[in-house]
């Protein structure tokens, strides 16, 4: 199989271009915003900002040139620019959209140095610097900056996460890891990073990345010797978001690493061998109780090869990118940046293809449904597996199991949500996000199983596929929808197989109702079985009147009276005694009626029974001799 | 009733064929096969000639039905032809009582006990039977010679005859029924997809059968093939295992990993011990669908715990010892825990019937799905193990015979002289016989009972009146 080859990773088409780094051009990332800065000669010959894609219009300004950048990012709102050029102050400036203005600065504590300074919200920023980090408030119609809150902590270097607003603040080497949390006017410390004593780390071994909802801490661990490197994942869901050791990476290789997140997958690129991995901590894994031992879901891949368009002499021409080049720089969660080239991409998954190297259909189920694009991928998997020759049921009946699991817990919330609950009771928690991939019975019915209907081959593999389907079903107390039930029958009719029909009745496989023991009733003439169960189907419905329909239909017309006595027709009942022409029926039924109170009026009133008055004359002419003559 | 009493006997079983031609002197190429063999060639010929010529007799007089029995004072002949000019007959010696009147002891013949319906439907059964394992006795006629068709009757009946226990015959060879286990929806969908998975792997396995202890859970193939075979499974082939279980000891085979998957299972037919076996041995044939479009199968069964499947194997294909094996690797772990959650199931879901002698008995029969349920019968085996008087066995023989009189639906009550009662009831082509004993009970006494008895046990199924 081709996809079997074939890369599952690649580079966005149509990367964010900017002017590469060269002697009077610096380039700068602003992570939060997702920004590129290319600064030309300190600004004076124009900044370029560019992102976060290649669509968003350019913003170009020009600024003066006071010593070199050392980091430059916009607010939230793109109103004001901070330029930090020193390791005591930061710049600020009013931005309109064309020019910058307004100066003014912000210089840090004394005997301190700045690390660094990120936008916590609009007008608040916070400097990191290697004694703590100070809070200010920025008042641009004033073009006062006001210091609002300072923490002190020893810090050498620190992490950023934009979309949670966590840092990580490393010290002692990186052997003490402390996340703090950033609020509008307050910060607060979490729990630290456990991390064995007196390991230290490296501030490009740790990456913040958000994972299902959660925020975590990844550490990119090497190892000493013949042991291959892990990254450990420290999830911050601990008591008062305290980071939590529960997952661990392994590798299996050594060298160096690059970590990126694209839709709750943990990417590992790896230089040496040019080829990445792919990690899913929902998957089950090893476990020794507290920390989950995950390996690659599927074999590294390199990226897929890309080129960029050059304009050439002639005619355009194309230069191939190389990829896992030692100019790239990797950010949250999904950004290659190669500054030597000029180019901003973002990683893409190809699920087909990852779920096409991934052999265990289970693993593969319980992947594709945490995926947001997945449900297409899923069906059209289940579908390609139900089709093999051989499919593997038992994987099939797994595959099943997950997707349930997921059914099941969506369809409680959504019962729970309908119920109106007391008054007193607390209100109900906030509506739980509907699952990303949500296959439910019409899903399974349309997109796979009808699928399968039209061709006469497949029905063998369909009927196995929706037993599977249905005991998954019943595993996970989901009723089956009638248009299962439905199609289970006409399988098995299709097919032939009444004995299996009759079987799957017989211990209740098949839910009850109304429209299927019509369907069942329609097939007595093609097995006498069916007709029989669809009777019973009608009593444990309690479709009394349907019953008597039935038993009219087969002439049995005493027992269909004795069945119900209130509220029948007696023309119908009649009608059908005279079609039998059984005199003695016809006599007992017209008796029958004329004897009961209730009836004898109607022969009064409906002048349509008159007839039948006339019939039984005509077959008992001595009865009405002897009448008249009494 | 006098306790010194005979049984009912096999007095002969012969068949013969009517269209081979027999010159004067030379009637004893008809006979096909004649039991008991002390009996000499001219009784043997005498036997047939006298069969003949009631044959031809009757036949003047009713064209069209099948001729069933002979009832003489000492003796009751019964006749079946289940292919064309092939008959197969059955003599029995009618149980007698020594009775003295006026001082002098003169024997009196048990005519009643000896039911039509029953004797004949053991018949039915004894075809039934051969034919499941050598086909119909004309394509054997065809395919060899009628010197091959008269070794294989030979072969089968002399061995089969004498595992008939006449006396034991009752109600329940004229159902010759099937118990279903009462299952729950997970249970048994777990039996199915491990059935579908079993097939899907292995295609040359055309159908299976799932049993567990003496009850069918699920039957692949035709009802009246599964019929039989159910039949040989509980009456001749598991008890014969179980005997040789309960001496050999149940032990698992694989005890030395604790951890593995529990594995119990082990061929009944096929490779007993797969760790030795050179050679796939012996394994059964037998002839299915022989109404229509008669088809040979490997007749496979496999035992764990207390589940046996069944499995028929396309009859053209050369089996394997690997093939075993592989198909023990697969069905072994598997099939021991589906045993033991039906066992759990059966345990905490499953009342034992009242033991008590006085609690009201039945039988359930119901010809479509040949489903029957029994509380008059102890087991499913016919070892004459009843818990009624016998007297009530034959009334509800009596009753059965005589159903086509009710009708779609209808209802006979009958009281004996030692106060029991038996109802039976017919409705949409299901059977419901009760057995009660109440002494000084009215007939609403007995009327409100057996629809109490009705609710509990109908439940659920259109059985008239409701």
């Amino acid at each position: 199989m081709s996809s079997l080859k074939e890369p599952y990773l690649e580079l966005s088409d149509h990367p964010v271009r900017f002017e590469a780094v060269n002697q009077v051009t610096n380039v700068f990332f602003d992570d939060s915003n997702k920004q590129v800065f290319a600064v030309r000669s300190g600004g004076t010959m124009g900044v370029v900002v560019k992102g976060p894609t290649e669509d968003t219009p350019p913003i170009n300004f020009r600024m003066e040139d006071r010593g070199p950048v050392i980091s430059i990012k916009f607010s939230l709102d793109q109103s004001i620019l901070a330029v930090q050029r020193t390791t005591t102050s930061v710049e600020f400036f009013i931005f309109n959209g064309n020019t910058i203005e307004g100066e003014f600065s912000q210089a840090c504590k004394k005997n301190t140095a700045i690390l660094g300074f990120v936008w916590i919200q609009n007008n608040e920023v916070a400097l990191i610097t290697d004694h703590g980090i100070e809070l200010y408030i920025i008042i641009p119609e004033k073009k006062t900056v006001k210091h609002s809150k300072t923490t002190s902590i020893v810090i050498q270097w620190f992490v950023w996460c934009p979309k949670n607003k966590i840092a990580v603040l490393a010290s002692s080497h990186g052997s003490q890891l402390q996340p703090a949390i950033f609020k509008p006017g307050t910060i607060s410390k979490l729990s630290k990073v456990e991390t064995e004593p007196g390991r230290m780390t490296l501030e490009r071994d740790v990456t913040l990345a958000t994972l299902y909802g959660t925020p975590a801490v990844l550490i990119l661990r090497h190892q000493s010797g013949p042991q291959t490197a892990e990254v450990h994942v420290h999830t911050l869901n601990g008591p008062g978001q305290a980071p939590v050791k529960s997952h661990i990476l392994r590798l299996g290789l050594s060298g160096r690493f690059a970590i990126n997140v694209v839709d709750d997958l943990i990417l590992v690129h790896h230089q040496a061998s040019r080829s990445s991995q792919v990690f899913d901590i929902a998957l089950q894994s090893e476990s020794d109780g507290t920390v989950n031992y995950h390996k690659s879901v599927a074999p590294a891949k390199s990226l897929k090869p890309t080129s960029l368009p050059l304009p050439g002499l002639v005619e355009p021409q194309t230069h191939i990118c190389d990829l896992y080049s030692p100019n790239w720089v990797v950010f949250q969660p999904n950004i290659v940046i190669d500054a030597k080239l000029g180019c901003l991409w973002h990683i893409k998954l190809s699920l087909t293809t990852l779920c096409a190297q991934i052999p265990d259909l289970s693993v593969c189920t319980q992947l594709a449904l945490k995926r947001t694009n997945g449900k297409e991928v899923l069906l059209q998997l289940l579908l390609d597996h139900i089709l093999l020759p051989k499919p593997l049921l038992y994987k099939l009946q797994e595959s099943f199991n997950h997707i349930n699991s997921v059914y099941r817990l969506w369809a409680e919330a959504q019962i729970l949500m309908q119920t109106a609950s007391p008054v007193s009771a607390p209100p109900p928690s906030k509506p739980s996000a509907p699952p990303r991939v949500l296959i439910s019975q019409s899903d399974m019915y349309h997109y796979i199983l009808q699928k399968l209907m039209i061709n006469d081959d497949h029905l063998q593999n369909l009927e196995w596929a929706l037993i599977s389907y249905m005991t998954s079903l019943s595993e996970y107390c989901i009723p089956v929808e009638f248009s299962l039930n439905e199609l289970l029958i006409k399988i098995l009719v299709q097919r032939n197989k009444f004995t299996a029909l009759v079987q799957l009745l017989q211990y209740g496989i098949v839910a009850d109702s109304k429209p299927l023991a019509c369907l069942l009733l329609s097939l007595g003439n093609l097995h006498p079985s069916a007709s029989q169960l669809a009777m019973d189907m009608l009593v444990r419905l309690g479709a009394i009147e349907e019953i008597q329909e039935v038993l009219i239909d087969q002439g049995q017309l005493l027992s269909a009276f004795k069945l119900s006595q209130d509220c029948v027709s007696p023309r119908k009942f009649l009608q059908a005694a005279e079609k039998l022409g059984d005199p003695t029926l016809f006599h007992s039924m017209l008796y029958c009626f004329r004897t009961n109170h209730q009836y004898d009026k109607a022969f009064l009133k409906d002048e349509r029974l008159h007839s039948f008055l006339q019939h039984y004359r005509m077959l008992f002419p001595e009865k009405t001799l002897s009448d008249k003559t009494t | 009733m006098t306790a010194n009493k005979s049984d009912i006997e096999l007095k002969n079983f012969f068949i013969f064929n009517s269209s081979y031609d027999s010159k004067e002197g030379e009637e004893y190429n008809k006979v096909l096969y004649y039991y008991p063999p002390t009996d000499d060639i001219n009784t043997q010929v005498n036997n047939v000639g006298l069969v003949e010529a009631i044959i031809k007799f009757t036949g003047n007089f009713k064209p069209d039905g099948p001729l069933n029995s002979l009832h003489t004072l000492k003796k009751r002949q019964l006749y079946f032809e289940p292919e064309d000019h092939y008959w197969m007959v059955m003599t029995l010696n009618l149980p007698f009582m020594n009775k003295s009147r006026n001082g002098s002891t003169y024997l009196e013949y048990v005519e009643e006990e000896v039911h039509d319906s029953i004797y004949k439907a053991v018949l039915k059964q004894a075809y039934s039977m051969y034919r499941l394992f050598s086909g119909t006795y004309s394509s054997t006629d065809q395919q060899n010679n009628v010197a091959a068709l008269r070794s294989k009757l030979d072969h089968f009946y002399s061995a089969y005859l004498k595992t008939l226990k006449l006396s034991n015959c009752d109600i329940l060879n004229v159902f010759s029924g099937i118990h279903f286990l009462p299952l729950d929806k997970q249970n048994f969908l777990n039996v199915q997809c491990f059935i579908n998975a079993l097939e899907c792997n292995y295609p040359i396995i055309k159908n299976v059968s799932f049993l567990f202890n003496d009850s069918l859970i699920w039957s692949g193939i035709e009802p009246d093939d599964t019929q039989v075979i159910y039949q040989y499974l509980i009456s001749t082939l598991l008890p014969a295992n179980i005997e040789t279980e309960l001496q050999g000891g149940s032990i698992p085979r694989n005890p030395s990993s604790p951890f593995s998957s529990l594995h119990y299972g082990r061929f009944i037919t096929g490779p007993s011990n797969l760790k030795t076996a050179d050679s796939v041995g012996k394994v059964p044939k037998i002839y299915l669908n022989n109404e229509k479009d008669a088809a040979v199968y490997y007749f496979i069964v496999y035992r764990a715990l207390n589940a046996s499947i069944c499995l028929f194997i396309n009859g053209d294909v050369t089996l394997t010892v690997e093939l075993f094996k592989e198909l023990d690797e697969f069905m072994g772990p598997k099939l021991s825990s589906i045993a033991s959650d039906i066992a759990e199931y059966c345990t905490r879901h499953i009342i034992p019937p009242n033991t008590s002698d006085s609690s009201p008995r039945f039988i359930y029969f119901n010809k479509l799905n040949l489903a029957y349920k029994s509380t008059v019968h102890l087991d499913h085996r016919q070892t004459g193990n009843i818990a009624c008087n016998k007297e009530a066995v034959q009334i509800i023989a009596d009753m059965n015979s005589k159903k086509d009189l009710l009708g779609y639906a209808g209802e006979t009550i009958v009281k004996t002289m030692n106060d029991y009662w038996v109802v039976g009831k017919v409705s949409n082509l299901r059977e419901f016989y009760v057995v009660l004993q109440h002494k000084n009970a009215s007939l609403i006494d007995i009327s409100d009972e057996v629809k109490k008895i009705c609710d509990s046990e109908l439940k659920g199924i259109f059985f008239h009146p409701m």
